[in-house]
């Protein structure tokens, strides 16, 4: 876990964000993750989670609200080249091939042409890649490309690692797999925040988790302590009761 | 999923951010890449295009039109040429790869990164830039041969290409941060981009043209792209060297003052 002299990994005050339309997402949320943390975000389509980590992570503008990111401003530099992001949606360069994805995105976090080649080719190493290195993602299967988006994310070494429903749509297999290597990123230090559907993941890979709905923060606790709180089997009955309190 | 390899620490949070490399050059590589990697569609195509003008109207109808004002007809039509195809393959580049860029979420990737706006922004128009500089090259480079044209003021057709090329740049980023759907960036070409080529004396004087088209075409930017260009190679124009370059460098400073606000502001890459 982290030491108490790290700033929290994600701080955020006050974060509000309404959509052209007057759809309002998230309205006034505090959220802090501290550093080491293995943190849960989960909730239903609509309630915020998109827009929480879009405005951490500098995709969208916060309507008002300050976030911080191991007490650097979101939008620095210094922040951004903390945190690595592997969003729910392939947003794959078609273009590129596998490769030149990883190489490309080490380029824009300013890592130099040797350091970015020899990373690309440990990480293709590592998520099995190397056989489609040439291939554009278009040509990959769909684990794959969450294979790839998790790779891609990890190039630059971040600290805070987000990610969102990691697991949609692979197989029990892979998904074992990617469970096993994000605990270890964590064991070595790396802040993970994790939306899922799976309640089951987020309870088994989880220190401590956030029901969101309709934008703000309804329960956070450890899964024991949100059992305990709602007197639940497990935390898919702690999600129906929570998401159905008035 | 392999075991064998260590995972890697993350790095420490109060390292300050420093470049081995500037992403600025990165992304610019990638831009370039992603044309390259289409060239036969990307630069060789809108070249083909063009020449094709050059052989119908300089060659093959060439017994029927006679020069403009004492200039051959082949060599009068090239510098418009050039400068049509510079404007169109900077407009496309610009629209296209933002767009998909947006559309496809990918953009996501340079959002999220310690990628600054001008970063982004310079990119992207250096990118349109190098395919425009590639395009109106190789059509001269082929062309003025064959018409027998020769450079006639190269200063002043090196300051015309550079402002062209920036504004064509520009103008193709800006397209490509308003476009919603690919409709807009197709009709835009083909409604906007297109006809005020056509309409801004690429096939003859506007010079020669009655009142009061002559002056509704001074209010033709393409105009002013076309007699810089013109000026540069064949030594005249139907305005002044000054005015020709007045207006296509104040075309550029506007385009990339508008750019930079929206690339600053964010709101057209960022909800």
């Amino acid at each position: 876990m982290g030491s108490h002299a790290i700033p929290p990994a994600l701080s955020i005050r006050g974060l509000t964000k309404t959509y052209r339309g007057g759809f309002t997402a998230v309205a006034d949320l505090d959220l802090e993750i501290p550093d080491g943390a293995f943190f849960g975000l989960l909730g239903p389509n609509g309630a915020g989670k998109t827009t929480l980590i879009g405005a951490a992570c500098n995709l969208l503008r916060p309507t008002a609200g300050q976030i911080r990111i191991f007490g650097h401003d979101h939008d620095s530099r210094q922040a951004r080249q903390l945190v690595g992001l592997a969003e729910q949606d392939i947003n794959l360069d078609r273009f590129l091939n596998i490769d030149q994805i990883l190489v490309y995105h080490a380029g824009y976090h300013g890592i130099g042409r040797r350091e970015a080649w020899r990373r690309a080719r440990e990480l293709m190493d590592l998520f099995q890649l190397s056989a489609k290195a040439k291939s554009p993602a278009g040509a990959l299967s769909g684990g794959m490309q969450r294979r790839l988006l998790l790779a891609r994310a990890l190039m630059h070494r971040p600290r805070l690692l987000i990610l969102d429903e990691p697991t949609a749509g692979v197989d029990v297999e892979l998904r074992q797999e990617l469970w096993d290597y994000t605990r270890r990123l964590h064991e070595v230090g790396t802040t993970i925040l994790l939306t899922t559907h799976y309640l089951e993941e987020a309870e088994a890979l989880c220190d401590e988790i956030a029901l969101l709905r309709g934008g703000r923060i309804v329960a956070r606790d450890t899964a024991a302590g949100l059992r305990r709180d709602y007197g639940a089997r497990d935390i898919a009955e702690v999600y129906k009761r929570a998401m159905s309190e008035p | 999923m392999s075991t064998r390899f260590a995972v890697a620490e993350p790095r420490p949070y109060d390292q300050p951010y420093r470049a081995t490399r500037p992403a600025f050059t990165w992304l610019l590589e990638r831009e370039v890449v992603r044309f390259l990697k289409i060239w036969q569609f990307t630069v060789a195509g809108p070249i083909l295009s063009e020449l094709l003008f050059v052989l119908v109207f300089g060659f093959a109808l060439s017994g029927h039109i006679s020069g403009v004002e004492g200039v051959p007809y082949d060599q009068f039509i090239l510098p418009g040429l050039a400068a049509q195809a510079v404007v169109t393959v900077g407009y496309i580049n610009g629209t296209t790869s933002l767009f998909d860029a947006r559309r496809d979420r990918y953009i996501h990737d340079v959002l999220a990164s310690p990628v600054r706006w001008w970063e982004l922004n310079l990119a992207l128009v250096a990118g349109g830039a190098i395919r425009g500089l590639l395009v109106g090259s190789g059509i001269l480079l082929i062309a003025m041969p064959a018409t027998h044209l020769q450079v006639h003021q190269p200063l002043v057709l090196a300051v015309a290409a550079l402002a062209i090329l920036l504004a064509a740049g520009q103008l193709g980023v800006l397209a490509g941060s308003y476009a919603r759907t690919l409709d807009h960036v197709y009709s835009i070409e083909t409604l906007v981009v297109l006809p005020l080529g056509f309409l801004g004396g690429i096939f003859y004087s506007v010079g020669e043209l009655p009142e009061p088209w002559r002056a509704i075409s001074h209010l033709n930017p393409v105009f002013y792209v076309v007699q810089a260009l013109r000026i540069g190679l064949l030594g005249r124009g139907d305005i002044s060297t000054t005015a020709a370059l007045v207006a296509v460098g104040g075309l550029a400073a506007v385009l990339t003052l508008w750019s930079a606000l929206v690339f600053r502001s964010g709101r057209l890459l960022k909800p």
